[in-house]
């Protein structure tokens, strides 16, 4: 065995792998760094400032503080994490096929893991960055009063949101490449906007059953809410509910990366 | 180094590869094969990115698929353009290079290293979008060679290329064939999938001939060609009267199959050329035959090449 491979023998698998996800989380980065990326990412920081600002003219005297933070929890850690992810998640298989990429990377070792995992981890990032100073700007064309405790909170549901509906769009991605925006879109609506509103069992894997919990927990508002909507949130404390996102979200990664790991893409050339 | 035992693999209803069992040692070999003929699919068999449906393939002792230990020790450079166009070269290659268990700094070295080798030193920093075909090809090279592969497999490594860069692809990957009988870490492999049969030869590699997902032939140049002389080859002879001259030829000197072309010409097949070509000087003495051409079949490999084709398709030689 030659000396280059020797070396990397004595390199453990683990940080092989952790170089190359970073690898390809710096690369993807870079690729979202596009004109068209950035017009998208300016778009979905402005877009909840430009809906608050709307509704914010029309009340003269201030908008409640309850109904604002609602409405930009509804736009931000919801719609623009959900239509970033969307973006930058769901054509993570998709895109290599079309750039011719894919078979470069998939006979590297570890190639198709890092490339899931590293895609996943720039996905979270960019979604992360846009939902961030969208929610800042928001929640300061909003006039509410005491912003940062507000925008430390939307950090965190956004990072949340971003985490668990990342890994969640990581599956149609890799079992339907080709159609993964369509199937992704499908998955949202299925598991996270009918399922998670579901009081039953099945809403205990949901994401969004997890952020509405801690947005009602961190707000104080459980003994504001009428019974039939206390059905819609689940009372356990903040760490069960962030441990329950981190659970599902690598429970939903490793599953993908495993059907990424044994999918075969045959040479369209010749059949 | 890698054997395939009774591999086929099948996609839905078409046979990508059909029961191919071939053993490839050190060295270089060419794969050669029409458009379709299931090259790529072999190719992807070897490479890891496809599992057979049936037989057994064995790189390096181990299976390809989703072995991070073969896949450390093979470079590939499909055939497919590379459509990453915002990327430069030098980018492209040290993310490929990452992705072979490399850490950032040696990366970039190997990276420069083999932009330099495969001369895209100059251009290694402008994006692949404004690199002509022939850079990018380079470029997908250099990415295949950078991590010092112990199997290096290249799938029509010089398609699409203007005469000027073929003739450096051709001389660069010959140099690494050669290179790779007296490395220093040890003997490498390279395959040349192609069907271009002259630049196969130019890189002196053992040949393996694969039509409709068979492999028909193996061996060295000379062998293939010793063995398509055991199958019936054929004469073309013009000849202002043909039927006489077969009417001489006939059920003699092996001539197994006769038919005419046109007025005056009559096509001969055999299996001793030899022996017909004789009895054909002998027949034009004594019948006062005027004999104006007479043309063997082609005995270059891309000649070969074609009869074995031919014969395959069922088609008479």
């Amino acid at each position: 065995m030659s000396d280059p491979h020797s070396r990397q023998a004595d390199r453990s698998w683990r940080s092989t792998d952790i170089s190359s996800t970073l690898a390809v989380t710096g690369f993807q980065l870079r690729r979202m760094l596009s004109r068209q990326r950035l017009l998208l990412a300016g778009l979905g920081v402005i877009f909840p400032a430009a809906v608050m600002l709307a509704v914010r003219r029309t009340v003269p005297a201030g908008l409640d503080r309850d109904l604002a933070v609602t409405m930009i929890y509804a736009l931000v850690p919801e719609a623009v994490c959900m239509l970033g992810l969307l973006v930058t998640m769901c054509p993570a298989v998709a895109d290599e096929l079309e750039r011719g990429t894919w078979i470069h990377v998939s006979v590297r070792p570890g190639g198709r893991r890092a490339l899931l995992v590293g895609t996943y981890l720039a996905a979270v990032i960019w979604t992360s960055t846009v939902a961030i100073l969208a929610a800042a700007l928001a929640v300061f064309v909003a006039g509410v009063r005491q912003p940062w405790p507000l925008i430390g909170m939307l950090m965190v549901l956004v990072v949340l949101s971003s985490l668990g509906r990342g890994a969640l769009f990581a599956l149609p991605a890799v079992i339907l490449p080709r159609r993964a925006l369509v199937a992704s879109v499908g998955v949202a609506l299925v598991v996270e906007y009918l399922a998670g509103f579901i009081p039953a069992v099945v809403n205990q894997a949901t994401v969004s059953l997890r952020l509405r919990s801690l947005l009602v927990s961190w707000m104080n508002w459980r003994r504001q809410l009428p019974v039939e909507m206390q059905l819609l949130i689940d009372p356990q404390p903040a760490w069960v509910q962030i441990t329950a996102v981190f659970t599902l979200a690598a429970v939903l990664l490793v599953a993908a990366v495993k059907i990424l790991e044994y999918r075969q893409f045959p040479p369209s050339t010749e059949i | 180094m890698l054997s395939l035992t009774h591999v086929t693999k099948v996609f839905g209803s078409v046979i990508g590869v059909n029961d191919v069992t071939v053993e490839l040692g050190n060295g270089a070999h060419g794969l050669l094969g029409p458009n379709g003929a299931g090259k790529t699919t072999l190719l992807g068999l070897i490479t890891g990115q496809l599992r057979p449906t049936m037989g057994q393939i064995r790189v390096f002792g181990e299976r390809p698929f989703a072995n991070p230990r073969v896949l450390r020790r093979i470079g590939f450079c499909p055939a497919a353009d590379l459509l990453e166009r915002r990327a430069t070269p030098r980018e492209w290659v040290r993310y490929l290079v990452r992705l072979s268990g490399f850490g950032p700094r040696a990366a970039a070295d190997r990276a420069d290293r083999e932009l330099d080798r495969v001369g895209l030193g100059e251009a290694m920093d402008r994006p692949l979008s404004t690199l002509s075909k022939g850079m990018r090809q380079r470029a997908k090279l250099a990415g295949a060679m950078a991590h010092d592969p112990d199997l290096l497999v290249l799938d029509e490594p010089f398609d699409g290329l203007d005469p000027v860069a073929r003739h450096d692809l051709v001389g660069l990957v010959r140099r690494w064939a050669v290179a790779a009988d007296t490395a220093a870490s040890g003997p490498r492999t390279l395959i040349v999938a192609s069907h271009l049969l002259h630049e196969v030869e130019a890189l002196h590699a053992g040949l393996a001939v694969i039509l409709g997902g068979r492999l028909v032939a193996s061996g060295t140049a000379g062998e293939i060609r010793d063995m398509v002389e055991t199958m019936p080859t054929e004469i073309r002879i013009r000849c202002d009267t043909p039927r006489r001259l077969a009417e001489a030829v006939c059920g003699t000197a092996g001539a197994e199959s006769m038919r005419f072309e046109g007025d005056d010409l009559l096509v001969v097949a055999t299996r001793q050329p030899r022996a017909l070509a004789e009895r054909i000087t002998r027949a034009a003495v004594e019948e006062r035959l005027a004999i104006g051409e007479v043309v063997a079949a082609d005995q270059s490999l891309e000649g070969i090449f074609g009869r074995l084709v031919r014969l395959h398709r069922g088609v008479a030689s």
